[in-house]
């Protein structure tokens, strides 16, 4: 078979392969991709080599196809992994109000347009500009991440104290909230500092070390809200369009982009920190933009991150996804970055088209099933993988995960609060405090 | 401006600093941090601070039961009135109106100076993404007005828009028995957006981490200063030596778009050249600031600009928004 052929075929398979792993809630695409490595090492062990045509295509569109896809599961079945927490607050609104089938779309609209800005933006551009970049902040990555995580604890606006006498009373009512995200953040730091330097995961599963923690601190408290709340979702209006126009979608790509490319380039810096960037920094009030760009974002994020390993010139290694391949596969040419563009073209595009058909059939399962059950569902399922995947151990931080997950969802601050499980720790060990703060722990 | 905008400034007012730039290469991350959380500073001091205690003559708190455009109206003028008669300033705070746990009700807060009546509109109940809940707007319009009976000189926008989390503020200063001038959020703006408090906060951190740091975190102050006063608000910039807010330039309001990204584009513009300038690594590439600004701000804002004016042939003109006090700050509210 011809590699051009081999190519598009891979493509496509991850495609469709990863429309099925993205309707499952609570299973993230990197989580497959560390299992799959496994299987293709024991194949080439057997005598079966698989080649990177096949292998890096797949892999490419099995990300894109995810990142496009999972946006389903997020909204109707409201189970979002973390760079989807700001595209699930508005786009349930909309599937409160009857127009998650055009929420979601929307969220597609954004990601087709992440795909084309990655295409003939991105491609084009970054291996001429991003080595210079790379160049230039390469000394620099630590202040600026303590820079990011300065940002994100100030930035959380307080939602109480709206009422009564000015004083004390109002103070602390407004600060309920603020004060529940400082401590969230700083228990998820905690965590995170003991899932670094004691991790109880089974060395052999090491690579899905913060899979149980990300489940407990994003998923688990969305699904057992949904349970508690007994929420009943609305007949779904499914249209021949959408709302938007050129404008619309081009606002979403530069504040989409600008966050994604952010969260892609500097490690740690995941999607959510991207999102809430980017919509600071264009100051977007249109419900509309906000959502699309979190779909531009979200692709931007894990493509363009898995990207930057082909980027000629560059030899940057960010995103799960390109530290699970980095062992398989090592770029050299042009050819591969053109290779890795074409998959994600291919799957960026497969993805919209069945992104329609996995809608509607989700929505069909919502309206024939009580929301309870599916949120039980979603909830046994994201248990049964991560109990398959890192055993006891897993469930145990899993649920250490879940109770400092559920302080934002109780005391209505904000989720992205929770990343200082790895924003913390990353930023000590860059700056070099680490070890003396895991000492002063007891880690070490 | 929005924080963001503020917080990148201040970074970018630090990265001019050679020591900042050598400390924050060996490791070090501090007058980075300072700078961005000094340019943050004077509105968390206002905003998570002291507007929850600072104190209102009239607190105009509408049942959520039986909301009443008309009452509320009344109660401005009434407050209008007693600024004059009495010669001195009135504070009146106006509540939002919770109808549900994510539903508010959408009002407006007019003056119109023609004809010299406050006039209070309601709208649909919003969500807290203020987004209008369909079917919520009302049928016919429910609107009140009052008289205002004295010549309102107002120094900030006319409309002002009341819905989620916390209302606004007015103060309305009686100057003369006709005349009232209205200030909008009077607890905003006022010493924490001065030079002097800057100068002061600065020179505390100067105890604890050096001159250094000290002239680090008075940029990064000074920064935000400059940046709000391009608006229309102003700032109270020499405290407690001038007692008022100076007008704004009024160049741009805080909650726009453009002047917003342009300034945190900028800023992050001047990060990388100050970087760029001081990393012996980079002394490959031949580029000055003159390069950065042209390929890295003017061409791809130029090149969107273009994008997007062929992309507003296809909406609807909007009107101009009103007034609200989340433009001062800016949280998305989500996440």
């Amino acid at each position: 078979m011809s590699a051009a052929l081999t190519v598009l075929l891979a493509s496509l398979i991850g495609a469709a392969g990863s429309s099925v792993l993205a309707c499952l809630p609570g299973l993230h695409v990197y989580n497959l991709m560390g299992l799959l490595v496994v299987f293709i090492h024991w194949l080439a062990a057997a005598g079966h080599p698989l080649p990177p045509e096949a292998t890096i295509p797949f892999m490419a569109a099995m990300i894109v196809g995810w990142s496009i896809l999972n946006t389903i599961p997020s909204i109707i079945l409201g189970a979002p992994d973390e760079s989807a927490i700001f595209t699930v607050l508005p786009g349930q609104k909309y599937l409160m109000f009857g127009r998650g089938f055009e929420g979601t779309m929307m969220t597609g609209i954004g990601s087709l347009a992440g795909v084309f800005l990655l295409i003939f933006g991105v491609g084009p551009l970054a291996p001429r500009i991003l080595p210079i970049v790379q160049t230039v902040l390469r000394p620099y990555m630590g202040w600026i991440l303590w820079v990011i995580i300065t940002f994100i604890l100030m930035s959380e606006w307080p939602k109480g104290g709206n009422v009564g006498p000015a004083g004390w009373r109002k103070f602390l009512d407004a600060w309920k909230s603020l004060g529940a995200g400082l401590a969230t953040f700083f228990l998820a730091a905690l965590l995170g500092f003991i899932l670094l330097y004691r991790p109880p995961i089974a060395s052999e599963m090491a690579f899905q070390n913060i899979m149980p923690a990300f489940v407990g601190l994003f998923a688990i408290p969305w699904c057992l809200l949904n349970l508690i709340s007994g929420a009943q979702v609305p007949p779904q209006h499914v249209g021949d369009s959408v709302d938007v126009d050129p404008e619309t979608i081009l606002r979403s790509v530069a504040a989409g982009g600008l966050g994604g490319g952010f969260a892609a380039f500097f490690p740690v810096v995941t999607g959510g920190v991207g999102g809430l960037l980017a919509g600071h920094a264009t100051a977007q009030r249109d419900e509309r933009v906000f959502i699309m760009s979190q779909g531009v974002s979200k692709v931007i994020y894990y493509t363009g991150a898995f990207m930057l390993m082909f980027v000629p010139g560059l030899g940057l290694t960010r995103g799960g996804g390109a530290w699970i391949v980095r062992g398989l596969f090592t770029p050299r040419t042009w050819g591969d970055y053109y290779m890795v563009m074409a998959a994600i073209a291919l799957a960026g595009a497969v993805s919209f088209l069945l992104m329609g058909f996995l809608t509607r059939g989700t929505i069909r399962l919502v309206a024939r099933v009580n929301y309870r059950y599916v949120s039980a569902a979603a909830l046994a399922i994201i248990i049964l993988l991560v109990f398959a995947v890192t055993r006891w151990s897993g469930l145990a931080v899993m649920l250490v995960g879940t109770g400092i997950g559920l302080i934002p969802v109780l005391f209505a601050s904000r989720r992205l609060n929770c990343l200082g499980i790895l924003l913390f720790p990353i930023a000590c060990n860059m700056t070099g405090i680490g070890p003396d703060i895991a000492r002063f722990l007891g880690l070490i | 401006m929005k924080g963001i905008a503020h917080f990148a400034s201040g970074v970018a007012a630090a990265s001019f600093f050679p020591w900042a730039v050598a400390a924050a290469r060996d490791g070090n991350p501090v007058h980075f941090i300072l700078g961005g959380l000094m340019g943050l500073l004077p509105d968390t001091l206002d905003f998570k601070f002291y507007r929850f205690f600072y104190k209102h003559d009239v607190y105009i708190e509408p049942d959520p039961n039986d909301p009443n455009p008309q009452r509320i109206a009344e109660q401005i003028a009434d407050a209008v009135r007693t600024a004059a008669r009495e010669h001195r300033t009135v504070r009146v705070k106006l509540s939002t109106i919770r109808l549900g746990a994510d539903y508010w009700q959408q009002y407006e807060v007019r003056f119109d100076p023609e004809a010299n009546r406050v006039r209070v509109r309601f709208g649909p109940a919003v969500n807290t993404g203020q987004v209008p809940v369909p079917g919520s707007a009302p049928k016919e319009a429910r609107e009140g007005s009052a008289a205002l009976d004295v010549s309102l000189v107002q120094t900030y926008d006319a409309t002002t828009r009341v819905d989620i989390f916390d209302g606004p503020t007015f103060a309305f200063e009686g100057q003369t028995p006709q005349r009232v001038v209205l200030h909008f959020l009077p607890w905003h703006r006022e010493w924490t957006h001065s030079f002097t408090f800057g100068a002061l906060l600065a020179a505390l951190g100067g105890l604890i981490w050096g001159w250094r740091a000290s002239v680090v975190m008075l940029c990064g102050y000074a920064a935000h200063l400059i940046e709000d006063q391009l608006g229309f608000m102003g700032s109270n910039l020499f405290f407690p030596i001038t007692r008022k807010r100076l007008s704004g330039l009024h160049w741009m309001r805080s909650g726009d778009s453009l002047p917003n990204f342009l300034a945190v584009w900028l800023s992050c513009l001047l990060i990388f050249w100050n970087l760029a300038r001081r990393t012996p690594e980079a002394a490959i590439y031949d580029f000055g600031l003159a390069h950065i600004l042209f390929y890295g701000g003017l061409i791809p804002v130029g090149v969107f600009g273009l994008l997007m004016h062929w992309a507003k042939r296809w909406r609807p003109t909007e009107a101009e928004a009103p007034l609200e006090m989340a433009d001062e700050w800016g949280d998305n509210q989500v996440g």
